[in-house]
């Protein structure tokens, strides 16, 4: 049985999400400074300067946070950050291909790769609905871009299959 | 180098007689200038070999109309899906996209396209009348002075940030962070790398842009149908030439507001290195300062967009003012129009006024020419290009994915540059949805590298004395202008609310 909140829960603001970013950039600070704990005062001057600033702001949206969290005003959630599941699982299947995309494209070429992911981001999004429609829309985006971006501006995106069998065909 | 007007009106009329190249090289500009990564600088040099085949005057003209047309390119896709072009166009999206989302977005080209031509126009006049003096602003801009240019523009996260300043602030500042990424300028220490090669030239800024701005708007957008709200497709849906008229008439009634950030664009593009992203922010900002509703900014305020717009087209005819009159190229497709003109045996200097003014003032005449024909050609484009917004996002968003990380990849042609950019794009995403701003990231990572570069050099000529920022009557000067444009939003917003209180 799903628990309702009640009226105190949901007038809370979830702040978990907003210390995402303040937290990478701590630790970023922090790692930044790491690389730079010897190196000569041309290196540093900037980056200690910046880093910082940035440091004491981050304190400051901490103390914030914490008054916040104590006075009952705030919680720890994330609901900011995460939608619903249903776009969450969609987003990270987006994600994923995303990353796809990038790790194959070194080898199957620029329109292959283009067409598979432009096909299946498509039916990801849709739920599969208007398939021969999106086969036909990939195909000639992909297409598309091979005559743009390969042919027309020359781009050495990486050759794949289609690539080297249009080269020998032109 | 004195003006001559007949000399001007029959230069033009030449000009004008090369419309066969310049409408080519329009198109050619607008689509390279729309794609993140494909710059004009870019195009130019892949065109190489046909622009070296041409006459010099011919061959000068056509990669004048593609530069500047290039810059208005990078607009459109800025105000219709939140993409900048090019890093010039980082601040149109600030007031140009909401427009777009509330249904305006035919209006918002119109009053871009509007605002770059006039701002374009002045200053290529402008260039033609006062180029001995404005050559010589270069001479006075020195690191000192840049510094609290670069100040101006990086003021802007403030701005940007009026909901949470305090949010605001730590973007810019994070961003700063991430700018600082790469070799130091003096001894190429490696700094936060995390041991990549690839970053040790700093970070790219095309990556940085189609993560910050594309990818991570991407992912937003899934959780809609459209681009736009429902309102505002029914208002699109509405939209006819009365609606891209309107936004001619609000544009010209911004023509106040044109002239005097299109003059910060020129100024601004004189100093080499200098550019149209600093231009863009620094008229973003200002135009925010001064402005009576600086509420208004961030929310599809038509002056927000008018600033960008129209300085990053005064940058234009700024760069190119110390190529032709010095020989010093005030930016990256300045130096290959140098190299063009060298190829063909062409000395560039005072003398080429007096030896080849054809050749000598073409470029400005052809830059006159261009924004010409390029707002007869590009305005009844409008409201067809806008219609863009009302594609499903089912097929928007992959397409926005991977035609972006091309770009991505472009500009170096390295594929780690498409993971740097997915990088970005989930830190966008995070950021958007967590309500730091993404322009505040980007302002940081654009001018952060710069100011630490004009930071160290002055500090090495002082050898290490800070002092040196306050050593020059022009530099201090630039340090109160900075302090009045910092505090005046907060003295008027103060006085706003005694006079609310005075009244209620």
């Amino acid at each position: 049985m799903a628990q309702e909140s009640t009226p105190l829960e949901s007038k809370r603001k979830r702040i978990g999400g907003d210390l995402v970013i303040p937290l990478a950039a701590v630790a970023f600070t922090i790692y930044y400074f790491s690389t730079i704990i010897d190196s000569p005062w041309t290196a540093q001057v900037s980056a200690f300067f910046v880093g910082t600033i940035l440091i004491v702001l981050i304190g400051i949206l901490g103390v914030r946070s914490v008054i916040a969290l104590k006075k009952g005003e705030a919680d720890l959630g994330m609901e900011t950050l995460l939608a619903s599941r249903a776009y969450l699982s969609r987003r990270l299947g987006l994600l994923a291909l995303t990353v796809g995309f990038i790790f194959v494209v070194d080898w199957a070429g620029f329109t292959l790769t283009t067409f598979v992911f432009l096909a299946t981001a498509m039916l990801l999004l849709s739920e599969g609905r208007n398939r021969r429609f999106i086969l036909f829309l990939s195909a000639m985006l992909a297409l598309a871009g091979y005559l743009l971006f390969i042919l027309a501006f020359e781009t050495r995106f990486p050759a794949g299959p289609f690539e080297n069998l249009m080269k020998q065909v032109l | 180098m004195e003006f001559d007007p007949g000399l001007f009106v029959e230069l033009f009329a030449r000009t004008l007689s090369f419309w066969w190249v310049i409408i080519p090289a329009i198109f050619l500009g607008l689509v390279v200038g729309a794609i993140p990564g494909f710059s004009a600088a870019n195009t130019i040099i892949i065109l190489l070999p046909l622009t070296l085949a041409m006459d010099p005057e011919i061959g000068l003209i056509f990669m004048v109309a593609l530069y500047a047309s290039s810059r208005m390119g990078a607009g459109i896709p800025a105000i219709l899906v939140n993409i900048p072009g090019t890093a010039g166009a980082a601040a149109t999206p600030l007031d140009g996209y909401p427009m777009t989302k509330a249904g305006r977005g035919h209006q918002a080209l119109a009053i871009s396209f509007v605002s770059s031509t006039a701002g374009g126009l002045l200053t290529t006049i402008l260039a033609l009348l006062a180029m001995p003096w404005l050559s010589q602003v270069a001479y006075y801009l020195h690191s000192v002075e840049m510094i609290v240019v670069m100040l101006f523009g990086i003021s802007l996260i403030a701005s940007v940030a009026a909901r949470d300043t305090l949010k605001g602030l730590i973007a810019g500042f994070f961003g700063l962070m991430i700018g600082a990424i790469g070799a130091d300028v003096v001894y190429a220490t490696p700094r936060g790398t995390f041991g990549f090669l690839e970053l040790y030239d700093k970070v790219p800024l095309i990556p940085a842009l189609v993560g910050l701005f594309a990818i991570s708007e991407a992912f937003l957008v899934i959780e809609q149908r459209s681009i736009i709200t429902k309102e505002g497709q029914a208002l699109m849906a509405k939209a006819g030439w009365a609606e891209t008229w309107e936004g001619v008439r609000i544009a010209c009634s911004k023509w106040w507001h044109i002239t005097w950030t299109s003059i910060i664009g020129l100024v601004i593009g004189v100093v080499p290195g200098a550019g149209a992203s600093i231009a863009s922010f620094v008229a973003y900002q200002q135009s925010r300062t001064y402005s009576k509703t600086p509420e208004l900014y961030g929310t599809g305020h038509v002056e927000g967009l008018v600033a960008p717009e129209s300085a990053n087209n005064g940058v234009t005819s700024g760069t190119l003012i110390p190529l032709l009159v010095i020989g010093i190229p005030g930016g990256a497709t300045a130096a290959i129009m140098l190299v063009v003109l060298q190829y063909h045996g062409v000395a560039i200097g005072p003398d080429l006024f007096l030896s080849n003014p054809n050749l000598a003032y073409g470029p400005f005449t052809a830059m006159a020419v261009t924004y010409a024909l390029m707002i007869l050609t590009i305005m009844p484009l409008a409201r067809y290009m806008s219609k863009v917004t009302v594609v499903s996002t089912v097929y928007m968003t992959p397409v926005i994915i991977s035609f972006t990380l091309v770009g991505a990849f472009v500009s170096r042609e390295y594929v780690f540059d498409m993971y740097l950019a997915l990088v970005f794009g989930v830190i966008g995403y995070i950021a958007r949805k967590t309500g730091y701003h993404v322009a505040a990231i980007l302002i940081g990572v654009i001018l952060g590298p710069m100011l630490e570069n004009y930071f160290l050099r002055a500090l090495r000529m002082s050898q290490g004395d800070i002092m040196v920022l306050f050593s020059s009557t022009l530099g201090n000067i630039l340090w109160v202008l900075l302090a009045f444009s910092i505090g005046l939003p907060y003295y008027l917003q103060y006085r706003r609310k005694r006079r609310r209180q005075a009244t209620a």
